[in-house]
């Protein structure tokens, strides 16, 4: 073993004859003192990490400065751009919420494709 | 067997006044401790009351797989590197005396020879590197045997022993006048 060098044991016999630091006579008091102040909650310590309640509420500012910014941005895009986004008239016309009756059974894929490229009457 | 265990089961029970008598059987050496794992920065009194805190709290997590004075250590160990992470960054960045022993006046001797020796061996040990102070005080400061240090620092035995030979290798000439008086 290391300690059968002598200049190990000249050390380690050193070290361990180190005498203890001195400690303040308050210091139990204050130990009790800081366990007195410590709330039940912090009991969880570490698990409290995985609280989902705790990062829910820390999450909150963050998600609605998202909600905001999205809501800003869509706003400003609909209204900056009304030509990008709506579409033509042709094709409005053709692909109405009203054409929604076109979807029948009884029409042909080819006769709504014609009626879709030539912005013609709806299909009966 | 554990001497603390019995202090340990009351204590876990929720019983303060055992929790106290382990308070004051401990509170020298992981002071003690805290004053090498920070070189004698001065906050070491407050880090020690941490680790009794964090005791007191986890107490009903402990096992006794190992002693409880093991474990109190491991407990101080993790408080001071926790709280060096916290501070360590700015320290350094600020100051360039992270590595340099803590300040004695120079030219005054201490009255208190006890003091003037600790003085000199906590200056020693704060010119090691971390991994070889640490450890060489967990065994020749603390007397925690080579398989505990193994255990609480998460390396080989045979790592722990390298450590703690180069480290008395690295203090022997800081600590000559005390090596030399017990000559």
């Amino acid at each position: 073993m290391i300690e059968q060098d002598p200049d190990q044991e000249l050390v380690a016999a050193a070290l361990a004859a180190a005498p203890p630091p001195e400690v303040s006579p308050s210091f139990l008091a204050r130990v009790n003192a800081r366990i007195d102040s410590e709330r039940p909650g912090d009991d969880a310590g570490w698990l409290q990490l995985a609280d989902f309640r705790t990062w829910t509420l820390r999450l909150v500012p963050a998600a609605a400065a998202l909600a905001l910014v999205a809501a800003l941005w869509s706003g400003s895009d609909s209204s900056t751009t009304p030509t990008s986004s709506s579409p033509s008239p042709a094709v409005a016309q053709t692909f109405t919420p009203a054409s929604a009756g076109d979807w029948q059974q009884d029409v042909s894929g080819n006769a709504m494709i014609e009626a879709a490229l030539t912005g013609g009457d709806r299909v009966r | 067997m554990d001497p603390d265990r019995a202090l340990v089961e009351a204590a876990a029970a929720g019983s303060r006044e055992a929790f106290d008598e382990l308070v004051r059987r401990h509170q020298a050496a992981i002071v003690g401790l805290a004053r090498v794992l920070t070189s004698g920065r001065g906050d070491a009194e407050d880090l020690a009351q941490e680790v009794f805190v964090r005791a007191w709290k986890s107490l009903r997590a402990f096992r006794g797989d190992s002693a409880f004075r093991t474990w109190l250590h491991r407990v101080a160990i993790n408080v001071v590197r926790t709280s060096q992470s916290r501070t360590g960054r700015l320290l350094q960045m600020f100051t360039a005396t992270h590595e340099e022993a803590p300040d004695v006046p120079s030219g005054e001797e201490p009255v208190d020879a006890s003091l003037a020796r600790r003085q000199m061996i906590e200056r020693a040990l704060a010119a090691l590197p971390e991994e070889l102070r640490v450890a060489v005080t967990l065994r020749d400061m603390q007397g925690l045997d080579y398989r505990e240090i193994a255990d609480l620092l998460g390396v080989p035995m045979g790592t722990v022993e390298s450590r703690i030979f180069r480290a008395r290798q690295r203090l022997k000439p800081l600590l000559a006048p005390l090596l030399e008086r017990k000559e």
